[in-house]
């Protein structure tokens, strides 16, 4: 069997380096990286979905697994293990999806161009790395090589207050990796585990005693919610985002916070179950202080990035609660919502940075009935507004509606919390519609001008996926199931 | 018949020795050009890191998968000289050293003085090393530290036209002085206390002896070596020196000549350490029983480990210069590197090993690009490499991967042996962990100075290129290929830059024989 995954690794490093030294050609280097890219993870998903693949010998419950020896002492062995199953699969393919269409979005960057999509290219590398690893220090190293790359986006590329951003940025999440690292290598180092793979960390995770469970998931929880983020450490999204190019944002609010949600469930739900039924209150208050909180926050916002940032840490709170509920459906409904989020807040984030270069300013109040003059960009908003509010037929439907079934079975009328707070993010997306597009035209510059054909085939691209997978939703469940999931204990 | 059989062993030596007498030869009878010594010397020891390498059990295909056990050729149970499988590794680290440096030497300027006396000193030096990777004997391996020690005086010294080198000269030359002088009264106090200077008769002696006479022994041992290994606060000549020295020899210095100390700390003060360790006594020196000095030179050890990687980092940060900031951290890394020691299990032993050889490559590389980037006119000042990564980008990578790998960053070999290093401080438990803790706080400081030679090297905008490089030319002779740098130069970044990369991808590579070559000297000892 072809190590797959190696190769798509080896052609991912070979063009963002390719990219770095391209000069003004670089663009062109990250399309051919990105499309082929795309192509080999559409291999992959066509190979996966055929199933019987997917009992694999060497990891249990992960398919095109590889694994190399890389540092082995007497008493501890270090290897290179990469693998996937269907929750990795799908993130992976929001990756591939995401990277082609932020190049294409970002075609014209002028500045520094070689530096900009080789940064965006090693980041996309980073998060496939992180997909696919199953070692922690593999894990680690591409969940730090994810983290500069994007302070320099910011710090380099971002608003008038970027290096305010990019700092905040930066200190935020790299004390939440540390703190997750540490938790990791106690995991390993308190059970005894002779080796940093995860059916090793899995079965030590298992083994130890629900108190030592219990502390080291709160330690993963918040080393993973700071990307996520939850609420008390969320201050870092909006200004990153705001002072972030429409580039990095994709990328931030599209790949990073997915990084949290994935590693919460595969390196903590998973491994240390005990440990996450104790620490469930926790959970779930933050959870619910997460949806409330970046719902109404989000009503105050003018600023559209800004909006659209807010209502991401409302998403992810959803993910969160659907995660807390920890059945089978919840899980899958998480990862099918991140998914669906990756796709939708990168569509809003690109019409945001479009209304930017056309009207000078994101302000929602300041601008009103671009229709006219910007059918095309009115059309992108409103799809993504739809898709964000949950539009059937769009993919954030399938993904809230079994979230909040999942809900329903395990907390019942709690449910009405989050089913409330849609109504809310209904109401401030079709809010905005209704300002900035409809109506009569106000404040709109002699020189706007709709999207220029780069734009609009980057939002095309994930416009087409919204709506291939909000009709057809089981082209992805069946595929996330593939995982642990299928035998999680559940309520 | 006069018995022949132990000059088989020495062959690498012999050539080391024969190319050192036929450069002096060539050089009396007149013949003084660059070309000849240094081909003699490059070739004098690339034949003997072959031969050395064939004593390992090298093959080309199996690499180094059998490595001999124990001891390959003993001079008698009291004898003067014993050939570990771990010394043999280290030979082979001194003479990587060696050929790195006398290979980037071929591209010096050939208006130059004494360039054969460079290479008959460079080969002399390494000759010197040699032996003290056999020492198994406290006055062998002096003497053999000695030989090694005089060459290099003269080598910072060689050009005699330079008023810094030959400052510098004159310090290392007192400073060696005073270094010798305390190792050889410590090994006379040990002489006194226990009646041999034989290494592994030493170490088996731990808790024999007068407490005071053995302990002021080894104390004024470790004060003496300390001066080679550059331990705080014995360090205060290496910057100078470093600083003044000819950039290629401070390349040798740093990277070569360094780690005969640190081996010479493997000899002396493991062999007590290790007997501790197999009589199962206490780790720590204060609890009951009789008297043994394993445990004390542990501290010692730990202290000095401790302080000196803290002192030199923290020096490291303040630095300006560029050569001045290379030597600061040179020191900080022979703290870590004492961690090995002081832990003294094999997988520790061999991380120290691993450490060892990896500085070799980091910064002995990093020097030889120092010395490149200022024959293409850059200034001494970290500043002056504004935008060098951008006007060079091959030298620039190359650079920033040795930076990388001297932070320890992973896939690059200072990672790796930095991973077995600390992890087996951890391993070892008890209060070694804090060597361990220590040592990764000081990886984290370390990151800033390293970083902010990237920061300028890459991100800082460049000045306009310096006219004194005569470009046209250099395509014309192969001592100015590749933009003023020369062949042999370019040649030697460019392999250390692979040998880097290539570990740091595939650690066993050597970690597998190290290893094995480390357990084979903690069943034997020294």
């Amino acid at each position: 069997m072809l190590p797959l995954l190696s190769i798509v690794l080896a052609t991912l490093l070979a063009g963002t380096a390719a990219t770095f030294f391209a000069g003004t050609r670089a663009r062109w280097v990250a399309l051919a990286t990105s499309s082929v890219f795309a192509v080999e993870v559409a291999f992959l998903f066509l190979s996966f979905s055929g199933w019987p693949g997917y009992s694999s010998a060497l990891v249990p419950g992960f398919s095109e697994s590889e694994s190399y020896a890389w540092i082995h002492i007497s008493w501890m062995h270090v290897n290179f293990t990469v693998g996937v199953d269907g929750i990795s699969l799908v993130l992976i393919l929001l990756t591939a999806i995401l990277q082609i269409a932020t190049v294409v979005y970002s075609w014209n960057e002028t500045k520094r161009p070689a530096g900009y999509f080789g940064l965006v290219m090693l980041t996309c590398l980073g998060c496939f790395g992180v997909f696919v690893a199953l070692d922690i220090l593999f894990f680690f190293l591409f969940w730090e090589a994810v983290l500069v790359p994007m302070f320099f986006l910011i710090g380099y590329w971002g608003g008038p207050n970027r290096r305010y951003a990019a700092l905040k940025f930066f200190v935020y999440t790299h004390v939440a990796s540390i703190v997750m690292l540490v938790g990791l290598l106690a995991l390993v180092f308190y059970s005894g585990a002779s080796s940093f793979d995860y059916s090793a960390v899995y079965a030590a995770g298992h083994g130890l005693s629900t108190v030592v469970q219990a502390f080291l998931f709160l330690a993963l929880f918040f080393g993973f919610g700071v990307k996520f983020p939850i609420v008390p450490f969320h201050t870092w999204l909006p200004d990153a985002h705001v002072e972030a190019p429409t580039g990095g944002s994709v990328l931030l609010a599209g790949l990073l916070l997915k990084l949290g949600g994935y590693g919460l469930i595969r390196w903590a739900v998973f491994v240390l179950p005990a440990g996450f039924h104790v620490d469930l209150p926790v959970v779930f208050f933050v959870a619910f202080l997460s949806i409330v909180w970046g719902s109404v926050v989000s009503l105050a916002q003018r600023d559209l990035k800004r909006l659209v940032a807010f209502s991401s840490i409302n998403h992810m709170g959803i993910v969160l609660l659907a995660i807390a509920v920890g059945s089978s459906i919840g899980l899958v409904a998480a990862v099918l919502l991140m998914f669906a989020h990756g796709i939708v807040s990168a569509l809003l984030f690109m019409v945001s940075g479009s209304a930017h270069h056309a009207f000078g300013t994101r302000d929602i109040s300041a601008v009103g009935g671009a229709t006219p003059t910007t059918p095309a960009l009115s059309t992108f908003a409103m799809a993504g507004s739809l898709a964000s509010l949950g539009l059937p037929a769009l993919i954030g439907f399938p993904a809230e509606f079994s979230a909040l079934l999942a809900t329903w079975d395990r907390l019942g009328y709690w449910v009405f919390i989050p089913l409330g707070i849609l109504v809310v993010t209904a109401a401030f997306y079709l809010w905005m519609m209704q300002r900035m597009f409809f109506g009569p035209p106000r404040g709109i510059p002699s020189e706007a001008h709709d999207v220029p054909w780069f734009e609009g085939a980057g939002m095309g691209i994930l416009v087409v996926f919204t709506v291939l997978f909000g009709v057809l939703p089981s082209l992805l469940v069946n595929v996330i199931v593939a995982s642990p999931i299928k035998g999680f204990p559940g309520t | 018949m006069i018995d022949t059989s132990f000059v088989g062993p020495f062959l690498p030596e012999i050539v080391l020795l024969a190319a050192t007498l036929l450069v002096f030869l060539l050089d009396v009878l007149g013949v003084r050009r660059l070309e000849i010594a240094g081909a003699i010397g490059v070739v004098g020891v690339g034949v003997a890191f072959f031969l050395v390498a064939a004593d390992l059990g090298f093959s080309p295909i199996a690499g180094f998968a059998t490595i001999p056990s124990g001891q390959i050729n003993v001079g008698g149970p009291t004898g003067l000289y014993a050939f570990t499988s771990l010394g043999l590794v280290f030979q082979l680290i001194f003479l990587t050293a060696a050929f790195l440096v006398g290979l980037a030497s071929l591209s010096r300027p050939t208006g130059e003085r004494g360039a054969s006396i460079f290479y008959g000193l460079l080969t002399l030096a390494t000759l010197g090393m040699l032996l003290v990777a056999i020492a198994a004997d406290l006055i062998f391996l002096l003497l053999a530290i000695e030989l090694t020690s005089i060459s290099t005086y003269l080598l910072v010294a060689y050009t005699r036209k330079d008023g810094r080198s030959l400052e510098a000269a004159m310090k290392f030359y007192i400073v060696g002085a005073l270094s010798t002088t305390l190792s050889f009264f410590g090994a006379s106090l040990l002489f006194g206390a226990y009646g041999t200077t034989n290494l592994r008769a030493i170490a088996g002696m731990g808790s024999a002896g007068v407490p005071t006479l053995v302990l002021l022994g080894y104390g004024f041992l470790i004060a003496g070596l300390a001066f080679k290994v550059t331990l705080v606060p014995f360090h205060a000549w290496a910057v100078d020196v470093y600083d003044g020295a000819p950039t290629d020899v401070s390349a040798f210095l740093a990277g070569g000549t360094k780690k005969i100390g640190l081996f010479a700390f493997f000899l002396v003060f493991l062999g007590p350490i290790l007997a501790v360790k197999a009589s199962g006594a206490s780790t720590l020196p204060f609890g009951t029983g009789p008297f043994n000095v394993g445990p004390v030179l542990q501290i010692a050890l730990a202290a000095a480990a401790v302080l000196t990687m803290t002192v030199g980092n923290v020096l490291a940060l303040l630095q300006k210069e560029m050569k001045r900031m290379l030597a600061y951290s040179s020191i900080s890394q022979a703290g870590y590197m004492l961690i090995g020691v002081t832990v003294g299990t094999a997988p520790a032993i061999a991380g120290a090993t691993l450490q060892i050889f990896a500085h070799v490559l980091m910064k002995g590389g990093a020097f030889l690009v120092v010395a490149a980037v200022a024959g293409v006119g850059v200034g001494p000042l970290i500043t002056d490499w504004r935008g060098l990564g951008t006007r060079r980008p091959l030298l620039g990578v190359a650079f920033g991967l040795m930076l990388l790998s001297l932070a320890g960053v992973p896939l690059t070999i200072g990672f790796v042996s930095k991973f077995v290093l600390f992890s087996s401080a951890v391993e070892a438990q008890g209060w070694f962990v804090w060597l361990a803790v220590a040592g990764l706080l000081n990886s984290a400081l370390s990151v800033f100075y390293y970083a902010r030679v990237l920061k300028v090297m890459f991100f800082d905008v460049a000045d306009p290129m310096p006219t004194t490089v005569p470009l046209a030319a250099a395509a014309s002779s192969a001592r100015l290929a590749f933009g003023g740098i020369g062949v042999g130069r370019a040649a030697a970044i460019a392999l250390v830059a692979v040998v880097i990369v290539a570990v740091g991808i595939y650690p066993q590579l050597l970690l597998g024989p190290i290893q094995s070559a480390a357990q084979h000297f903690v069943n034997v000892g020294p």
